[in-house]
This record gives structure tokens, C-alpha cells and sequence, in this order.
């Protein structure tokens, strides 16, 4: 749906990297090391990142009242 | 004892020190009360007025309790045992607003927090709108114990020993400076050699002593990492974490008396 605001295992937050981690990814860089930089190095967090996919404009189709 | 810091990350506010001279059950004392004890600020309550957005009222609540507020210790206290008996003043609550009816993600900033000082620390997206849809909020965040809810939880800590690495008559260098995932061999001209700043990064998996001649032995000390979340400096978390242990020591020896 959306990025969730803390990593579900170890309770980082991570939801404010999101937008930065899309953007450097759309552009072609390699995923490993855009979480690198972003700090990320457990993989509990990382793997919430590559585990998202956004739906959410899609779910709030459904909701426009 | 005897402290010695290792590491100081400020820009992802991490910090990893060496205990000398004391037992495994102590440093775990230490953990468990950084994790469960140290009080942080988080939202509590969320009043919704309206939320036509892609997620539940509930979902959209959840997520606010979990983002991080900056958190000050000295101008806040627990709901229970505050001058206002459970009312809700200053001292114990912490209002914020927020309202958002432009499309596209809504962000943390845009809450309007009471007390200047106390904010949301990361701009996070909470959810999304799309044109027409709007989100209306009020929120009030309170002090509490990581052991009630991890939203209050100020970091994360944990603890290895620290790692003793003695290199032996090994045969193949190369292999070895490639096996360790936190590459703490340099292999130069077959000849293995320790990269003296990466020692403490070994997380004993004994990879290089299942290939060749290399011991791995750990000693009494212990490694502590702690990471911050954002609500308190890690010093801060470190020093308010200790005066709850003296504070719970003082009450078992007045108790026993």
C-alpha cells in the first residue's frame, strides 16, 4: 500500500527514505547501494524496501466520496 | 569497569562503546532498560474530523503513533501522577493539528505541534490524497514506556563480545580476505593482515576459522551499539537510562530496610 513508517522488525523508521530511495532507483542505480547510502544495513529494513509496492492511489479510488 | 567508545555516528545518530569488566546479565540490564524504560513522546490519541483518503481511519491513526516526536524530558511528565489528576494539561499532553486537502502525499511537517520545541523529528508520508480528498486531524501525543508500546521505544540497542583475531600459518590469503562479509583481512602479497579499524565490525561467524589457520576467540568485553530513533540524542537516552536503574535501586534498598 504505502511505505510503513518504522521497519517492521527492528522499528527504524524509514518512511521519510522513501521518496529519496524511489527517485535514486527510477534514475537506474543499483538498489544495494541506494540502501547503503540511505544508511540502511540490517536486512529487516531493507528488505521492507524492496517489499512495497504503492497502491495507494489505486485504494483511494475506491474511497473519493 | 571501564568504557571506551568505539564509534560516534552522528548522522545516524549511532553509538558503539566497550564495556570492560562486566558480566553479560549487565549489559543486558542496560538494553532492556533503554528499550523498555526510557519514556519518548508519541501520539496517543488521534481525533479524525475527516479522512477521505485510500486509508482507514484506523491505519492512518497507527501510522502517526509510530512517527517519532522530538522529545523533552525536563517540560513533560506521565499522565499519572501530574498535578491536573488525569484532566490532561500542558504538563502531560502534547496537541498537534493537522489539515491537508492538497493532492498528493501528506507529510508529518505539515502538523502543527503546540510546543515549538517538540515536533515530529522525520518528514514522513502518511498517506496519500488524491484531488477532492481531504484529510482533517487533531492529536495528542503523551510520555510513555517502551514495555506498554514500541512507538515509545527511544532506540535500539545490542551487544556482542568483542573479538580477538589471531592469524596462524594460514595458506591461501586471498581466500580468507574474501570470505569475511566485513572484509576485516587485507590479503597483501599472500600474506594475511588484520584491518586494524574494522576489528570491532566482526560479528563472529567463523567463516575465516572453517577455511584456514585463524583463530577467532572472544573476550569478556562487550561490544554495545546504540542506535537513536530521533527522540532523544543518544547521550540523552544513555544518561536518562541510567538514573532509572539508580532510581529502581534506590527503592529495592529503601524497600529492604
Amino acid at each position: 500500500m504505502l511505505i510503513p513508517i518504522r521497519c517492521f522488525t527492528c522499528g527504524k523508521p524509514i518512511a521519510h527514505m522513501w521518496e529519496d530511495y524511489k527517485e535514486q532507483v527510477s534514475k537506474g542505480e543499483d538498489v544495494g547501494k541506494v540502501m547503503n547510502k540511505l544508511g540502511l544495513d540490517r536486512y529487516c529494513c531493507r528488505g521492507v524496501f524492496l517489499g512495497t509496492v504503492e497502491l495507494i492511489d489505486l485504494a483511494g479510488e475506491f474511497k473519493r466520496f | 569497569m571501564k568504557v571506551e567508545k568505539i564509534n560516534f555516528d552522528k548522522k545516524n545518530d549511532k553509538i558503539s562503546f566497550l564495556l570492560k569488566g562486566v558480566n553479560e546479565s549487565f549489559v543486558n540490564v542496560i538494553r532492556r532498560i533503554i528499550t523498555e524504560e526510557v519514556p519518548t513522546l508519541a501520539i496517543e490519541d488521534v481525533e479524525i474530523k475527516e479522512n477521505s483518503s485510500g486509508l482507514y481511519d484506523e491505519m492512518l491513526a497507527l501510522r502517526l503513533g509510530l512517527v517519532p516526536i522530538k522529545t523533552d524530558l525536563k517540560s513533560y511528565t506521565f499522565k499519572e501522577g501530574c498535578k491536573c489528576e488525569g484532566a490532561g494539561c500542558a504538563r502531560c499532553e502534547l496537541k498537534m493539528a493537522m489539515k491537508v486537502s492538497k493532492k498528493g502525499y501528506v507529510y508529518a511537517d505539515s502538523a502543527v505541534s503546540k510546543d515549538p520545541k517538540c515536533k515530529f523529528v522525520y518528514n514522513m508520508p502518511i498517506t496519500k490524497i488524491l484531488p477532492k480528498q481531504k484529510v482533517e486531524l487533531q492529536m495528542t501525543a503523551i510520555l510513555g514506556r517502551g514495555k506498554d508500546h514500541a512507538k515509545w521505544s527511544p532506540g535500539w540497542g545490542f551487544y556482542k563480545k568483542e573479538p580477538v583475531i589471531t592469524i596462524g600459518n594460514v595458506k591461501d590469503a586471498e581466500k580468507v580476505a574474501n570470505v569475511c562479509p566485513k572484509g576485516i583481512f587485507n590479503a597483501k602479497g599472500g600474506k594475511l593482515a588484520l584491518n586494524k579499524d574494522k576489528v570491532y565490525d566482526c560479528h563472529l561467524c567463523n567463516a575465516c576459522v572453517d577455511l584456514d589457520d585463524v583463530k577467532l576467540e572472544d573476550t569478556d568485553n562487550y561490544i554495545f551499539t546504540l542506535e537513536s530513533w530521533g527522540q532523544l540524542s543518544c547521550k540523552d537516552v544513555l544518561t536518562t537510562s541510567m538514573s532509572i536503574l539508580l532510581e529502581k535501586l534506590d527503592q529495592l534498598g529503601a524497600n529492604l530496610k
